[in-house]
């Protein structure tokens, strides 16, 4: 490892710990701006059956009689730790419900992202290498996948394949089958931008003077296809791939509602009908985590994969 | 040895064109083109922008965009029609028998692989599957083509050499696998002229050593007629005339190809020389019988020291180290040097844009260093410069009017209407149609889009106007309108040129005296004349030995060449 | 740097002025426009086009098929679902118009000041940005929804602070790209200061790709916006938001209409959306 990148890894590690650290600060103070004793309101709220020894152990815990920005600091303080508090409505550790229902999520968003980069390679290569007209209409499938929204494709896929085909029942949401349909529909938006992306990798680079040269070399095009155009192609997608991190987990709030799975969608569903404070906290602020990290991960990684990047950004003259 | 083109016998041609035509859509780019090479041969097609040349060099390959382009003809190879024949027949031919050398070296290679790993591509071409024998093959063509450290290139990313070293590469893997002919597409245009020289005199030496016939494009008819046995003139698609080289050289039979000739600046060093004199008499108010600068002439630009280093990869780059050289009131002075000779730098250090870390720089008497604001922008109104690339130095959103008037009213120079009419005197003066001030500049050619930069640069009657390569983006022959154009103009307004450029040839046609640099220092300096009768230094004398037809006798070029004016 | 520029460059001169001369843009782009046109006038006029009245109907006829009388069909009140459609498109593309320039007019402004002074002004913003993006955009809109209150209007905001990174970025980038042209430079040459070059010259040039970004965003919203209806986080009952519409319609199975009609609304018009951002990526 060169000092150079050395530098450039510890730089961009830092950034990113600063922006998880700023993201916490933000979610914290977009949801504490909710007006006037919510909080006490949910607390006092019968339904959650909380006595008045629970209620005040949880005022004192959180500081919610103490200005806002003691229990931004408390809050934080936790978060560094691994502490993550405790629900409003349940009084179960947050940390808890989020592992409860991060193995669901995390198998939805894994496959979603497969079947979405599947996707995108196939569209990419029909675009590339099919015929006139069949080509221009791959072209535009990118463009229908973003107009549809992602509950109209859960509730027809559904409707389908549930209740016409019986291919799998909605009250097994967890059966491969089941989740195989959900990552489909987590996976269709998600995919647009990933081909969009691909596509336009290949084209600039099928127009590139080496790959003619390359073709006067004799090279067939799915020659030149896998040994010129994949790799410089596949760079930039690695970086949309990190971006769409973050589609994904907006994505799965309303496919795991739709396909009634118990996620960290539903997780979250539940948190903002019952003004939940501590879990929605949480799972924003985990969320930002998992997408700084990614992104970081994509970052460090270019320099390696592709030798022209520039490790120091040039002083402008 | 001149090789005849009349194919009297058709088998000894290698390869032969009769009426290939090629059309894009409904668009036809290329109509009936015929010509032929013979064994060993060469042949240059050389034409401007639009001509055609690049488009049919691709169909003979059958590199052209399928399903865009259409080309129709024959195109025989060893006698039998290769532009019939479907894909699969045909690709086996390429590289093996057809190889191809590209114009820029830089964008011709995967940037993410290495060296070797595209080598290899070629060396398969042998028919070798051994990887160890291939990759001896290939250290030994590198070796050939002169690379100083072939194991070094062969494990090095493209990004990491030079455009001089690229094209070598290039070369080698085209050569590697011995095909009859190659192909080479402005093979040197995008590199340095000593540089281009370098590779030009290789290419010949292994066509000579492994007997392939070249067939090349150019638009630079004094390398096509140094290097090719015979010529093939395009123009808009058409073939204008062809023949042997030297016969279209010394007596081109139609009017675009005498055109083409004349526009050679190495063949017309005086052309311009009648004008420039009646400017110095101008200047002087009396009588020279030569072009060395007077003690007694103002100087308009003082460069005295200049240095400047800029920081790149870690280190600093040292651009202009101690550069001196001036500018007498009404004369052109000229700098001229490579890429990395610091020519550039030291233009933008006179202009502001940059700040020197040393040296002195005087415009019209006042130092330009330490000033304020603006003090400096008062400065820069006399002083005005002309960009080389007339696509991006005008903004695409603007109409060409208000282009022209930009100065105008940033300098806040007289009333709305005078701004108006100062502009149409400026279009006028460069000689574009006053409706020219309502369109936009894509709209226009490369050549108007130059003559509007120098509008722009004359409307607020600076003293000095510097010239960055204001032609090298320009066709040969649109180049030839914008320097009668300055030439006009200086003699009609008695402005003092800074003239930037890399060709001497040029240079010599335009200027009065000339600093030759490299790598940052001035290595020569001195009038124009002297330079080029009387070269001292040895990087000057390179220069001068790097443009095309400098090995031509001088009997030939003295009979090629105009009758020398005589000096008033 | 290179002795002479590449030829290939100089090809392009005439075909400028053809694309600009063309004729009529094709049949799918003004068939687009048609659509965005009808959903405009849908949301300022509602009336026009409907006699029925959204809120209230004849429980007799409910849950009836599309017929001539019903062209969607109605409701488990009996509701004609056509009005309900077309009285909920103001909220539904309002809505999708405050979230685009909440985030146009606020990511440009960071964008241009970002691009534009560079520095540490840049370091600043950009983290910003950063954490902007960092939060997954449909999530921090629940979140901004969820602290404001369940109102469209407030979905409209949350999904317009969520696009403002995505246009800080591309205003951001547009802005350097102009700023290091040749002609800016000319520009002072010529006398000019930093602000008639940020005025006259980045902003023209830049102002397009972030025109084309603002129309997808438009479609990107109203998607959004559907999409946190469909949850109930915008206007409650009888409010007839598109995505609200969609999610009190699943439960009736026997009535697919229910779903379909406003869901081929919300396809048809993003698709139409899309079609006019692409096109007028292509006409730049």
């Amino acid at each position: 490892m060169t000092s150079d990148y050395k530098r450039f890894a510890l730089t961009r590690a830092g950034q990113a710990v600063v922006v998880v650290l700023l993201a916490y600060v933000l979610t914290f103070l977009v949801i504490s701006v909710l007006p006037g004793d919510a909080i006490t309101n949910t607390l006092r709220d019968p339904q959650h059956g909380l006595s008045e020894e629970d209620i005040q152990r949880i005022v004192a815990f959180y500081g919610l009689d103490q200005p806002v920005i003691v229990q931004l600091l408390l809050s934080l303080g936790r978060f560094l730790t691994g502490e993550l508090g405790f629900s409003l409505q349940s009084n179960l550790p947050v940390s808890r419900i989020v592992g409860d229902a991060l193995p669901s999520t995390l198998t939805l968003a894994t496959s979603a992202l497969v079947i979405a980069v599947v996707f995108a390679v196939v569209i990419a290569y029909g675009a590339q290498y099919l015929p006139g007209k069949w080509a221009a209409i791959v072209r535009s499938i990118p463009s229908f996948f973003l107009s549809v929204p992602n509950f109209v494709i859960g509730l027809v896929l559904i409707e389908f394949f549930a209740f016409r085909l019986h291919s799998f029942t909605t009250t097994d949401p967890n059966s491969p089958v089941a989740t195989l349909f959900a990552a489909i529909t987590l996976a269709i938006p998600v995919s647009a931008p990933l081909a969009e992306v691909l596509i336009a990798s290949l084209d600039h680079e099928s127009r590139q003077e080496y790959a003619l040269v390359a073709r006067s070399r004799g090279l067939t095009e799915a020659t030149l296809f896998a040994k010129h155009l994949v790799k410089p192609s596949a760079l930039p997608s690695v970086a949309m791939v990190a971006l769409i991190v973050g589609e994904l987990l907006g994505g799965s709030v309303i496919t795991e509602t739709i396909f009634g799975r118990d996620g960290i969608g539903t997780v979250v569903q539940k948190a903002v009908t019952g003004e939940d404070q501590p879990v929605l906290q949480a799972v924003v602020s985990l969320s930002a985590v998992v997408f700084v990290a990614v992104n970081l991960v994509a970052d460090l990684a270019s320099p390696l994969l592709d030798p022209r990047v520039k490790l120091r950004e040039k002083v402008a003259a | 040895m001149i090789l005849k083109t009349k194919d009297t016998n058709v088998s000894a041609d290698l390869l032969t064109v009769r009426g290939l035509s090629i059309a894009y859509g409904s668009t036809a780019v290329v109509h009936d083109v015929s010509f032929s090479l013979a064994k060993g041969g060469s042949l240059a097609l050389i034409g401007e922008s639009g001509s055609g040349k690049s488009t049919i060099a691709k169909a003979i390959l059958r590199l052209l965009p399928h399903g865009e382009a259409t080309a129709t003809g024959r195109v025989e190879l060893n006698g039998s029609d290769v532009l019939a024949l479907p894909e699969k027949q045909f690709r086996p031919l390429r590289g093996r028998e057809l190889g191809f050398i590209p114009q820029d070296p830089a964008s011709a290679l995967n940037p993410v692989r290495t060296i070797g790993a595209q080598a290899h591509e070629a060396a398969a071409l042998l028919g070798e599957t051994d990887p160890a024998v291939r990759r001896a093959k290939i250290l030994e063509v590198l070796d050939q083509v002169g690379l100083p450290d072939p194991a070094r290139v062969y494990d090095s990313y493209p990004h990491q050499l030079s455009g001089g070293m690229l094209q070598r590469v290039l070369i080698a893997l085209t050569v590697l696998p011995q095909p009859s002919l190659i192909v080479a597409d402005e093979p040197t245009s995008a590199l340095d002229v000593t540089v281009q020289k370098l590779i030009l005199d290789m290419l010949s030496d292994l066509r000579r050593e492994l007997d392939i016939s070249l067939l090349l494009i150019t638009h630079d008819l004094a390398i096509a007629a140094e290097r090719a046995d015979s010529l093939v003139v395009l123009k808009d698609g058409a073939v204008q005339e062809s023949g042997a080289s030297r016969d279209v050289f010394a007596s081109p039979r139609t009017e675009y190809a005498r055109s083409l000739q004349a526009d050679v600046p190495a063949l017309h060093p005086d052309r311009y020389r009648r004008k420039r004199t009646l400017l110095t008499q101008a200047n002087d108010g009396g009588f020279r019988t030569d072009t060395a600068p007077s003690p007694t002439a103002q100087l308009q630009i003082d460069v005295r020291g200049v240095t400047k280093s800029f920081p790149a990869g870690g280190k600093d780059v040292l651009a202009c180290d101690g550069v001196t050289f001036s500018v007498e009131r009404g004369r052109t002075h000229a700098l001229v040097g490579e890429s990395g000779s610091g020519k550039t730098t030291a233009v933008r250090l006179l202009l502001g844009l940059e700040q020197p870390d040393g040296g002195d720089i005087t415009v019209a008497g006042q130092s330009t260093s330490g000033r304020s604001r603006a003090d400096v922008r008062e400065i820069r109104r006399h002083l005005q410069l002309v960009y080389q690339n007339p696509f991006t130095s005008l903004d695409p959103t603007w109409r060409v009017g208000r282009i022209v008037r930009e100065p105008l009213d940033q300098f806040g120079v007289g009333t709305k209407a005078e701004r108006t009419h100062r502009v149409s005197e400026a279009l006028e003066a460069v000689g574009l149609p006053s409706d020219v001030a309502s369109r936009r500049p894509a709209h226009l050619s490369g050549g108007q889009r130059q003559r509007v930069a120098i509008a722009r640069a004359l409307v607020v009657r600076p003293d000095v106007v510097v010239l960055d390569e204001p032609t090298s983006a320009l066709d040969v022959s649109v180049q030839a309108g914008i320097l009668e154009l300055l030439t006009t103009l200086q003699h009609e307004l008695g402005l003092t040129y800074l003239f930037v450029s890399h060709d001497l040839a040029l240079v010599r046609q335009v200027a009065d005296t000339v600093s030759v640099l490299r790598r940052g220092q001035v290595v020569e300096d001195g009038p124009v004349e002297e330079i080029f009768h009387r070269p001292r230094h040895p990087y000057t004398r390179a220069l001068l030995g790097a443009i095309p037809l400098a090995a031509v006798s001088t009997e030939e070029q003295t009979a090629l060449k105009q009758p020398a004016k005589a000096t008033a | 740097m290179t002795a002479t520029l590449g030829y290939p460059q100089l090809r392009n001169v005439g075909t400028a002025s053809k694309r600009l001369t063309a004729g009529l843009p094709p049949i799918t782009v003004i068939l687009s426009f048609a659509v965005v046109l009808l959903v405009i006038l849908w949301s300022l006029v509602p009336w026009l086009f409907t006699s029925y009245s959204p809120v209230t109907g004849d429980t007799a006829s409910k849950l009836a098929a599309p017929s001539a009388q019903h062209w969607f069909g109605t409701d488990y009140l009996g509701r004609d679902q056509f009005a309900r459609v077309v009285y909920g498109t103001a909220s539904s593309v309002t809505s999708a118009l405050v979230a685009v320039l909440i985030g146009l007019v606020i990511g440009s402004l960071i964008g241009l000041a970002s691009g534009f002074r560079g520095g540490w002004l840049d370091s600043v913003l950009g983290r910003f940005v950063d954490v902007l993006l960092a939060i997954p955009g449909f999530l921090l809109a629940v979140v901004i929804v969820s602290s404001l209150g369940f109102q469209t209007i407030n979905a409209a905001i949350a999904t317009g602070v969520s696009a403002v990174a995505v246009f800080a970025r591309l205003m951001r980038a547009e802005v350097m790209r102009v700023r290091s042209a040749t002609y800016v430079e000319a520009s002072y040459l010529e006398g000019g200061n930093r602000l008639h070059a940020l005025l006259g010259h980045i902003l023209p040039n830049a102002y397009r790709s972030v025109l084309v970004l603002a129309v997808l965003q438009f479609g990107t919203s109203i998607l959004i916006i559907a999409s946190l209806a469909f949850l109930g986080y915008g206007d409650p009952p009888p409010a007839s938001d598109w995505g609200l519409l969609v999610a009190s319609g699943k439960t009736y199975v026997t009535a697919p209409w229910l779903v379909y009609a406003p869901a081929l609304v919300i396809v048809g018009t993003v698709l139409s959306v899309n079609r006019i951002s692409r096109w007028l990526r292509k006409a730049k």
